[in-house]
């Protein structure tokens, strides 16, 4: 990986023709190196630039975005409260909390039954505002209560039923598009859509000393913060103390007990019907396992090939590459093959090579030499086993060609 | 104790029940009903172990032939017997459609038909009769295999036989019974009879014309009653696979040919099969069954993987008569087995008897000498040819020892040792 010394590619480097391979190479090479280069440099810019945590979440103190709540956080850090973010349970509790601390909730979808119980009770006697509250994180924070949605575009000005609140609330003004109002005491009552007539909807509502449910948690959001006077009730509401604890719950904090267990959506005869399946399996594999009878098996003789011999020896010669000892073998099939075609000689074994090569010579036309190298008593060893290929298919032609003749 | 398909059906049912009432415990519930059902139903099946089961004989079938293998379930308890009856042979018997469905009445007994197609030589034996009893409900039952020995005889398919007639043909124009008469050696005198037109003026007897008031000439046949003497070598040699058999079954194709022939021929055919020692030995004294006889004798044989103890099995044609015969050896030629084993036992034989050797040769070893195309096929070809070479070699042996060795492939053995026995015959050499 010698790079040193590679001159930088000009930008018309790869289109024009390289006049030589190496040099286009190399010039390949640098411009990879230019390209991993720039984006380096470019990854090393964004995450300068970028500044420290950002979030997309929704209602997120880092969240710069539309529905983020970085707006919300800024302001009050510049009224002078402390706003610390703590993000998932173990943060929350290693953050401080006393009388004269705010803790905000802005995404309670992701409290567990376990990260609710241990905010309740790390939030003591603390202010807690849980915004934008589902039922089931009602479920795990402990409140019973009924809740509706209220209709689209809901204005109301704050008219609350509950003393502290009104001095701090009191003649400011609600407008948001979705809002959620809880059956219990509290301000911007509601007519709810459930009961005719009865207005007990509160989106700001009281479920126990200490808690506060905000049902209008869009009223934080960046884009939302300049409506009405969603500003002042924010400021008012989450202001009062010296410190703001932002808890926003992690999803790696939720226990295994948190989920919904498929069993509880499934009908109650399903989990007796699968049992009922398996015992039927198994009566299937009983019925078809029992064999009628044992099996009949039979002595088998032994069987070999008769020309295994003959095949084994003919791998001892190439194994042991032994090409003079094949080459003598054909030349001899050959001379005695020849001897019985032309009838030379009283025994097919003693004929003499010599006799043998003219008769063949007389018989193909062939030069007494050229056959001699061929069937001859002291014709040459094949040296390669293309040699070797090469004079079994001559001595095979040689045969047939004095078959022919 | 068997289940049937019903069992995990009716389980199946019990869905019924788990939806009217979705408790953990009802499909456990359902299944003790359905094994006490089942417990119950095998309790009242007819218990297998009281049938009576006898096999009737089973007649011998030429190989690839169908044949058949009867039972009769004797159904002695007091319940009806319903259920499967399975009739098991070993793979090579054939038994196809062997799993018989009955109903049998208490005290009845009937009759049960197993096909048979044997696809190999020698015995073939049953291996037992599985009988599975179901209960009324048909949801369970109870099975026991019992011992019904039976054994199908699968005779040598003598494929030769289509060889016969045309042999026998030519056996009669030697017999003098066809137009054409020889006389010469290998014949001898027949009878005088009147001359007709046609027949050869130099066989006309002048001293018997001269003594009648019509010219009469001699009549002469092939000589008869003579011996012949098949000896079948099991060993090793002829284990070995040719095509797709090994060589003992074409060998023992052209001995059956040669003895129905030479049975026609009025000869005697004695039959000595053995390898280490003497595996069959059968006499026939011109008995007119004698290709049945053989082929029964013949049946039970296989090559095993041992040395032929060839003094023994001269011995054993020496024991079976001192009349001159003619020998046939059916043994492989293999170069190493014949000059160790055969060959110093030959001169017992051939002192008093005319030997024949017939080898049956297999053709892989000219196709592999006539491979040339890659490396592997050149070095077999070599191989070939210096095995081949031996074997001439071998037979050039034998000949001069005065033994005939008919070489021939698998399906040409058995005509061309019948070739060679009448050429013998007709040349007056046996």
């Amino acid at each position: 990986m010698s790079t040193v010394g590679a001159p930088p590619p000009g930008p018309a480097a790869p289109a024009a023709a390289a006049p030589a391979a190496a040099g286009t190479a190399r010039s390949r090479r640098g411009t990879w190196l230019l390209v991993g280069a720039g984006l380096v440099v470019a990854v090393a810019v964004a995450v300068v630039v970028a500044g420290g945590p950002r979030s997309s979440e929704r209602l997120d103190p880092d969240n710069p975005d539309r529905d983020g709540a970085q707006a919300l956080a800024r302001v009050l850090d510049g009224e002078g409260v402390d706003v610390v973010v703590a993000r998932g349970a173990d943060e929350l509790d290693a953050t401080p909390v006393d009388a004269g601390t705010t803790v905000l909730l802005t995404r309670p979808d992701l409290l567990g039954r376990e990260s609710a119980e241990r905010l309740v009770a790390h939030a003591g006697d603390a202010q807690l505002v849980v915004a934008g509250a589902r039922p089931g994180a009602l479920a795990v924070l402990g409140v019973e209560t009924g809740s509706s949605s209220l209709p689209p575009g809901f204005a109301t000005e704050a008219a609350c039923t509950l003393p502290d609140l009104a001095e701090r609330l009191d003649g400011l003004r609600l407008d948001v598009d979705d809002a959620v109002g809880h059956d219990l005491p509290g301000c911007f009552a509601a007519p709810s859509l459930t009961a005719a007539g009865s207005t007990t909807g509160t989106v700001l509502s009281r479920a126990r000393p200490g808690l506060l449910l905000l049902g209008a948690a869009d009223l934080l959001a960046n884009d939302r913060l300049l409506r009405a006077d969603h500003a002042a009730i924010a400021l008012r509401l989450l202001g009062g103390g010296d410190r703001l604890v932002w808890y926003v719950p992690s999803a790696a904090d939720l226990g295994a007990e948190d989920g919904v267990a498929l069993s509880a959506l499934l009908p109650r005869w399903v989990v007796p019907a699968l049992v009922l399946a398996v015992l039927a399996l198994g009566a299937l594999m009983l019925w078809r396992g029992r064999r009628l009878g044992p099996l009949a098996t039979e002595p088998l003789p032994v069987v070999v090939r008769a020309s295994e011999t003959v095949h084994s020896r003919g791998r001892l010669y190439r194994r042991s590459g032994d090409r003079a000892h094949a080459a003598h073998a054909l030349r001899e099939a050959t001379r005695s093959a020849l001897a019985r075609r032309l009838r030379v000689g009283a025994a097919p074994g003693g004929v003499p090579p010599e006799e043998l090569v003219r008769a063949v010579a007389r018989a193909t036309g062939h030069g007494e030499d050229d056959v001699a190298t061929l069937v001859g008593s002291d014709a040459p060893d094949p040296t390669t086993d293309h040699d070797l290929i090469a004079l079994a298919a001559a001595l095979a032609a040689l045969e047939e060609e004095v078959r022919r003749a | 104790m068997v289940v049937t398909g019903r069992v995990p059906l009716l389980l199946l049912l019990g869905l019924v029940p788990v939806v009217l009432r979705p408790l953990p415990s009802t499909p456990w519930l359902w299944l003790l009903l359905v094994v006490a059902a089942c417990g119950a139903d095998a309790l009242l099946a007819a218990p297998p172990r009281a049938l009576e089961v006898v096999r009737g004989p089973v007649p011998g079938v030429r190989l690839g032939t169908p044949g058949r293998s009867e039972l009769v379930v004797h159904n002695t308890t007091r319940r009806r017997l319903r259920g499967l009856v399975r009739d098991a042979w070993v793979p090579s018997a054939g038994a196809h459609d062997n799993r018989h469905p009955v109903r049998v009445a208490p005290g009845d007994r009937p009759l049960l038909r197993t096909p048979l197609l044997p696809r190999r030589r020698g015995d073939l034996r049953a291996v037992g009769v599985t009988v599975r009893s179901l209960g009324p409900l048909g949801l369970a039952g109870r099975q026991r295999t019992l011992l019904v020995p039976g054994t199908l005889r699968s005779l040598p398919p003598f494929a030769s036989r289509r060889h016969l007639p045309s042999r026998l043909a030519r056996l009669r124009e030697l017999d003098g019974r066809a137009a054409v008469r020889v006389r010469g050696q290998g014949t001898e005198f027949d009878s005088l009879r009147e001359y007709v037109r046609g027949d050869d003026v130099r066989a006309i007897d002048w001293r018997a014309s001269s003594r009648s008031r019509h010219v009469v000439v001699r009549t002469w046949q092939p000589e008869r009653h003579r011996r012949v003497v098949l000896v079948l070598d099991t060993s090793r040699t002829s284990a070995g696979r040719v095509g797709d058999v090994p060589r003992l079954d074409p060998a023992m194709d052209a001995a059956l040919l040669l003895g129905a022939l030479a049975t026609r021929a009025g000869d005697r055919v004695d039959l000595v099969a053995g390898d280490r020692r003497v595996r069959t030995r059968l006499r026939t004294h011109g008995a007119p069954d004698l290709v049945a006889r053989l082929q029964d004798a013949l049946a039970d044989l296989e090559p095993v993987l041992a040395e032929a103890d060839w003094p023994g099995l001269v011995g054993a044609v020496a024991a079976l008569g001192r009349q001159r015969a003619l020998v046939v050896l059916l043994t492989p030629v293999e170069p190493t087995a014949v000059e160790a084993g055969l060959l110093p036992a030959l001169p017992a034989l051939t002192r008093h008897h005319r030997v024949v050797v017939a080898s049956v040769r297999d053709p892989a070893l000219e196709e592999l000498v006539a491979g040339r195309g890659t490396l592997e096929e050149v070095y077999d070809a070599a191989a070939a040819a210096r095995a081949s070479a031996r074997r001439e070699r071998t037979i050039a042996l034998l000949r001069a020892l005065g033994v005939d060795v008919v070489d021939a492939e698998p399906d040409r053995l058995a005509p061309a040792l019948a070739d060679h026995y009448l050429s013998l015959k007709a040349r007056g050499l046996l």
